[in-house]
């Protein structure tokens, strides 16, 4: 049977080169098990995401109620939703943790420039997501937070009202810019994740996974062509994956089932409150997982050039995510891993890790005078990381990789 | 008009003394949330149902659901608690209408099945016992946590005909029962989570043993 099969669609060939004996490298460390984590939590968003979409009522009317009738008289409603909002955040701290790795390792460079590009497209479609998404149950703060975030297009010179006018569908926030971005959250968003995701992992699984140290294993192979510096995925990267998704699940089954809102992070208290038109809430504040952005975008209150400071901060705000496509390019050192690169690198790399920190806080905050300038000066801190990494990475002392990996 | 600027004033206040104090223009009581007690969450409903929910209704709940959840008998629940004639499995929604509830009270009061998750239950535990007399005001009546409040001291009656160790639990008992129906699965929750984390915690723990196994291998 399975012969027949394999003669005509070659499966266990399919399987055992991307699954079972995928060559990982030997020294792979607990940064290597995000990715595996996030497939399991993106199927896990597309399974309570489909049930949640049989009972949810996408209009301006019963959105609210919908998700309330989930939450009271769904059987397990409440499970679903609470798995699928907690979920969202869980999403955005493994993609940090993932990207942080790929920089901290030098994942991107060469010959994996396309492979970072791919999980820089799904990160971009997962602000997207997460954005559409926090939207639906529109409550108070799902509305005013898209008014802000779809007003900031008003702010492009020229074209911008009616380009925030052609995406709302309206002239303010309303019924039917909900029911278009359900459209997007389900349908539109997620196939394109998909596919992203597919080819993300694809085209790791052809080229090979970089590791800590950043030595090409592929130099050193046996007679079978397999790299000496490898172990096979089944069974010694398997057995890894699945103990770090046991700790993942304790961590996020607590939250789901002891502190479902987390505080106010993953459902924010004004959000239960339905959407109203007429009132502005207090504080505006966006999901803590854009949060760093969005201090970017306050940051910024001068005008230039003709230019109003919305729309530079708009600019500042979304060259904040896209500047990460240019990494590949931006660096020039001749290792990969930030263990063997210089102290130039380590400096940036630390000033980057804290800048994306202390600009989250900064985004939540209501801010004052002192704040604002904090903003400043870690919105450069941040940009200075990307840009002066061309010169830094060239004039630092790099440390010698070695042939092999070190055991 | 009128109405959009007493709003206004609402919220430049509230925003004001948002920065400085917990709860309006105090520091919110110490207050700690219990609905593990039926008895204490029945007694809650009762005063919602006598002296709140002529005006706010709880329009995501269901009246059966509550029944069931509090454990009250539903033939002695229908004939003492639903009015309107209400069937047990319809939404907790009240008569009062919208242009009426304008024209008498110069406000829709607000539905208060989630505002226990809008609010801190120590808000609205502190709220409930904070008011006071000002003959400034149309019902002769203010509130430190809620300034200029359009809701009259409607536990009046109650607070004065008792002690105030009696007030502090029809509040407490009050605020633990919104504390319930703002999210009535969390003891249900809370329950099946225990066992979960004890599978799961069973479940890393093979988990573990098995890499430790295969990692041994290695070396």
């Amino acid at each position: 049977m399975l012969q027949w099969i394999n003669s005509r669609f070659p499966i266990t060939d399919l399987v055992e080169r991307h699954l079972s004996k995928y060559p990982a490298p030997t020294n792979l460390n607990f940064w290597y098990l995000f990715g595996f984590l996030l497939i399991i939590v993106l199927v896990m968003q597309i399974l309570t995401g489909l049930w949640l979409m049989m009972n949810y009522t996408n209009t301006a009317e019963e959105a609210f109620s919908s998700v309330e009738y989930i939450m009271r008289d769904v059987e397990y409603g409440w499970l679903l939703r609470y798995l699928h909002a907690a979920g969202a955040s869980a999403f955005f701290v493994l993609i940090y943790l993932h990207m942080f790795r790929g920089m901290m390792y030098g994942s991107y460079q060469k010959p994996r420039e396309l492979i970072w590009l791919g999980g820089w497209v799904t990160y971009v479609l997962l602000c997207a997501e997460g954005f559409t998404g926090y939207v639906l149950p529109w409550g108070q703060m799902s509305f005013w937070a898209a008014q802000v975030i779809i007003s900031l297009l008003g702010s492009i010179p020229l074209v911008g009202e009616d380009l925030a006018t052609w995406v709302r569908g309206d002239y303010l926030i309303s019924g039917i810019t909900l029911s278009r971005l359900f459209a997007f959250h389900v349908v539109l968003l997620p196939i394109m994740l998909i596919a992203v995701v597919f080819f993300h992992i694809l085209a790791l699984h052809e080229i090979g996974s970089n590791n800590p140290d950043g030595i090409d294993i592929k130099k050193h192979v046996d007679d079978d062509g397999v790299p000496l510096d490898s172990k096979p995925f089944y069974p010694y990267d398997i057995t890894h994956d699945v103990y770090a998704l046991g700790v993942f699940l304790l961590f996020f089954c607590a939250i789901v089932f002891f502190f479902p809102g987390g505080g106010g992070y993953i459902l924010e208290t004004v959000n239960f409150e339905p959407a109203n038109p007429l009132s502005t809430p207090e504080h505006i504040v966006p999901s803590w997982y854009y949060t760093p952005y969005y201090a970017m975008l306050r940051a910024v209150d001068f005008s230039l050039f003709g230019l109003t400071a919305k729309f530079l901060g708009f600019v500042t705000m979304a060259a904040g995510i896209a500047i990460f496509a240019a990494l590949p390019w931006l660096d020039r050192s001749p290792v990969k891993s930030i263990r063997y690169k210089g102290v130039f690198s380590k400096i940036f790399l630390a000033g980057f890790v804290v800048s994306f920190f202390v600009l989250g806080y900064l985004g939540l905050v209501p801010p004052t005078e002192i704040k604002n300038i904090l903003a400043k000066v870690f919105t450069i801190i941040y940009f200075s990381y990307f840009l002066l990494m061309p010169i830094y990475t060239r004039l630092e002392k790099c440390k010698p990789v070695p042939e092999r990996v070190p055991t | 008009m009128k109405l959009l600027s007493i709003l206004l004033l609402f919220f430049t206040f509230n925003s004001f003394a948002a920065d400085e104090y917990s709860c309006g223009s105090i520091e919110c009581d110490e207050f700690k949330v219990n609905i593990s007690n039926n008895a204490d969450l029945q007694n809650g409903l009762s005063t919602y149902m006598n002296y709140c929910y002529g005006c706010h209704s709880l329009q995501y709940s269901r009246y059966k659901r509550v029944a069931d959840d509090l454990e009250i008998p539903i033939d002695l629940y229908v004939n003492n608690l639903i009015y309107d004639g209400s069937k047990p499995g319809e939404l907790m929604k009240i008569s009062l209408s919208k242009e009426d509830a304008v024209n008498w009270l110069g406000a829709y009061p607000p539905d208060l099945t989630l505002e226990a998750r809008v609010r801190k239950p120590e808000w609205i535990y502190t709220y409930l016992r904070s008011y006071y007399s000002d003959s400034s005001r149309p019902y002769g009546v203010n509130n430190l946590v809620y300034k200029n409040v359009s809701m009259p001291h409607v536990l009046e009656d109650l607070q004065s005909s008792m002690t105030e160790n009696e007030y502090n639990k029809v509040i407490s008992d009050l605020t633990n029962f919104l504390v319930y129906v703002s999210d009535p699965s969390s003891r249900e929750r809370k329950q099946m989570g225990v066992y979960v984390l004890l599978f799961l915690l069973l479940f890393t723990s093979f988990a573990f043993l098995l890499y430790r196994e295969y990692k041994k291998e290695l070396k």
